[in-house]
């Protein structure tokens, strides 16, 4: 750095305060000893900075509950029942904002979030607590994505949910098409093609998606992370449910080179996908990193082929490259 | 029923050495460490009542006090395992075992796994980074929406209104967009330096800024220059970067240690190991 002097951290209590409280009441060692009276997932403290334990539900957000170890599960099914009532064999599966549309009186929206269980369909607001919306999900007839445009001329996706009772109510939520997805994942039943995802976003709508694992550098050597990849037409992200932001975002025309190498990895495909782009090097692993080979290097080599790629069944062609030329594609400054 | 004094609270876990705490703990409380004199010990105070419970004012200073005596053992013993607040160990009323010994078991049972830990720890510091764009100072949004903005004085009062909502977000997309592309490069340039790297979700305290990064990275103390010098120039090649760096503090974000329960005479079923996605090594 020349002539800048680097960075110096800073321990001033008045800056950093409100983070040390954070990191100690949802950070360190917690003993697994039966005979501890409390441990930081109850803490007996007062109301204002019990809610920091709500850090913790954000980590259910992306369905990734499964990955963990049972300790992690029941920790954050703990964290949850303190506002909100589960059943015992209760389990959630997602979460993420969400709200319902009141129609009686008032007609408004009402913000909260929204939780798929294992048993229910829930809007619910924290604060100050109570159920704005639910239903069982074996009372669900149909769920289904509505374009609705709001003042101001946006388009929104809502969701519109059809009860067996012959009632209707309309939710929103952060990620409509994947609450909807999951919902129907759920129900156990696939619903037609045509009333899924909305037009405007077809051409970014994924080609391929699933887990995937990112090798990434530290200082004294690397690690793979789990995390959920997509590839739509003009990029590929893979993201962690940990981090903020995708650590990987090309596109085909930063996609250099794609190959496969035999690296120890935590799946049972032992060759992984060494991706080159002009400033990086990325290693990926997944079990079905065959398909993903094939579907990335045809992705690559052009949008005449693109289509051909193993898609699903119903995709809209893909955009003019011309149109691609620049997005996502700017160099870091 | 057991004496209700008969309680530790646990304030940290530290490598086996002579460290003797030099601070007090909370209100005052007189320390003292249980353990062997080679394996891992804790730092504790004799407890008598239930766990802190009151005020937001009160539970602010107690997380204080409980960090300074993290700090004295953090900056004074070759490593330590810092402990959440309000971990209070009691005795079993069926073995009629102690605290104490409940505590000693417990370190004897763990004593591997706390020990592994601990060496990895050795001469880490937890730093946090914190990185966000300020849209006003992103060239990409002046150029976009400066023109929108200064044609639209010239529009009726009601036109402005819903011509500002539609600015609002083209500026709120454009500042997005610009965090998504910097973010990559961001975190393996900052991940470069860490043992580890872990992320939060926490939204950013000031209005005006968009998170790229929010991170706690746990360095050896060599790297915090380092790392310093690479938010330098992460801040030179883009001035529109907001950054927050704090610390150093003791490793609070790595502190997780996986310790199974087959050690424990008290322990019910193990558990079934499932492996941790973020944790597996190379």
């Amino acid at each position: 750095m020349t002539g800048d002097a680097s960075m110096q951290p800073t321990r001033d209590p008045r800056a950093t305060l409100p983070d040390l409280i954070e990191v100690l009441l949802n950070k360190g060692v917690h003993l697994n000893l039966d005979l501890i009276i409390s441990v930081a997932d109850i803490p007996l403290i007062g109301v204002n900075l019990r809610a920091t334990i709500a850090g913790i539900e954000t980590m259910i957000e992306y369905g990734m509950m499964q990955q963990w170890d049972r300790d992690t599960r029941e920790w954050v099914q703990r964290a949850v029942r303190t506002h909100l009532p589960l059943a015992a064999d209760e389990e959630i599966l997602a979460k993420m904002a969400g709200g319902h549309y009141q129609d009686n009186f008032y007609r408004t929206w009402r913000p909260g979030s929204a939780y798929l269980t294992t048993q229910r369909l829930i809007i619910h607001r924290r604060d100050p607590a109570e159920t704005l919306w639910q239903t069982r999900l074996d009372a669900i007839a149909s769920v289904s994505p509505l374009r609705e445009s709001s003042i101001g001329g946006e388009e929104r996706t809502r969701i519109l949910v059809g009860l067996k009772d012959g009632s209707e109510a309309v939710l929103s939520a952060l990620e409509p098409d994947r609450l909807i997805s999951l919902v129907q994942a759920r129900l156990g039943r696939a619903e037609g093609a045509s009333s899924s995802t909305p037009e405007a976003t077809a051409e970014d709508r994924p080609l391929r998606e699933g887990r995937m694992w990112f090798l990434e550098t530290l200082s004294t050597g690397s690690t793979w992370r789990g995390g959920q990849a997509q590839l739509s037409n003009t990029e590929l992200t893979w993201r962690s449910p940990m981090d903020g932001r995708a650590r990987v975002r090309i596109s085909p025309e930063q996609l250099l080179d794609i190959r496969r190498e035999e690296r120890s990895n935590p799946t049972d495909e032992r060759r992984v996908l060494i991706l080159e782009t002009a400033d990086s090097t990325i290693t990926l692993a997944a079990d079905d990193a065959g398909a993903w080979f094939a579907g990335l290097d045809k992705w690559r080599t052009g949008p005449g082929d693109r289509r051909s790629a193993p898609l699903e069944a119903t995709m809209s062609p893909g955009r003019n490259p011309d149109d691609r030329v620049g997005e996502g594609a700017a160099p870091w400054r | 029923m057991n004496a209700e004094g008969d309680m530790l609270y646990v304030y940290a876990v530290v490598a086996g050495g002579d460290y003797t705490p030099a601070v007090t703990g909370i209100e005052g409380s007189a320390l003292h460490m249980v353990g062997r004199d080679t394996g891992p010990r804790a730092v504790v105070h004799r407890h008598t009542r239930g766990p802190f419970d009151g005020p937001d004012d009160s539970v602010r200073r107690w997380v204080l006090e409980h960090s300074e005596v993290i700090d004295d053992a953090w900056q004074n013993s070759p490593a330590l395992l810092p402990v959440s607040f309000n971990v209070i160990v009691r005795s079993d009323p069926e073995t009629e075992a102690t605290a104490t010994q409940q505590l000693e078991h417990w370190l004897d049972d763990s004593a591997e796994t706390l020990s592994r830990r601990l060496e990895e720890l050795r001469d880490t510091s937890e730093l946090r980074v914190e990185l966000s764009l300020d849209g006003s100072l992103l060239e990409e949004v002046y150029a976009e929406v400066g023109d929108m903005r200064t044609e639209m004085e010239s529009r009726p009062a009601g036109v402005r209104r819903l011509l500002e909502k539609r600015l609002e977000k083209t500026e709120k997309e454009i500042i997005d967009r610009a965090a998504d592309r910097i973010y990559p490069e961001i975190r393996a340039r900052i991940a470069a330096h860490c043992l580890d790297i872990e992320e939060h979700r926490s939204t950013s305290r000031e209005s005006g800024l968009t998170p790229v990064i929010m991170a706690s990275c746990l360095v050896r103390g060599t790297e915090i220059t380092a790392l310093g010098a690479e938010l330098t120039a992460l801040k030179k090649a883009q001035p529109a970067l907001s950054i927050r760096f704090l610390g150093p503090w003791p490793p609070y974000s790595f502190a997780d240690v996986s310790i199974g329960k087959e050690g424990n005479p008290n322990g019910s079923a193990p558990d079934a190991p499932t492996p941790n996605p973020q944790g597996e090594r190379t």
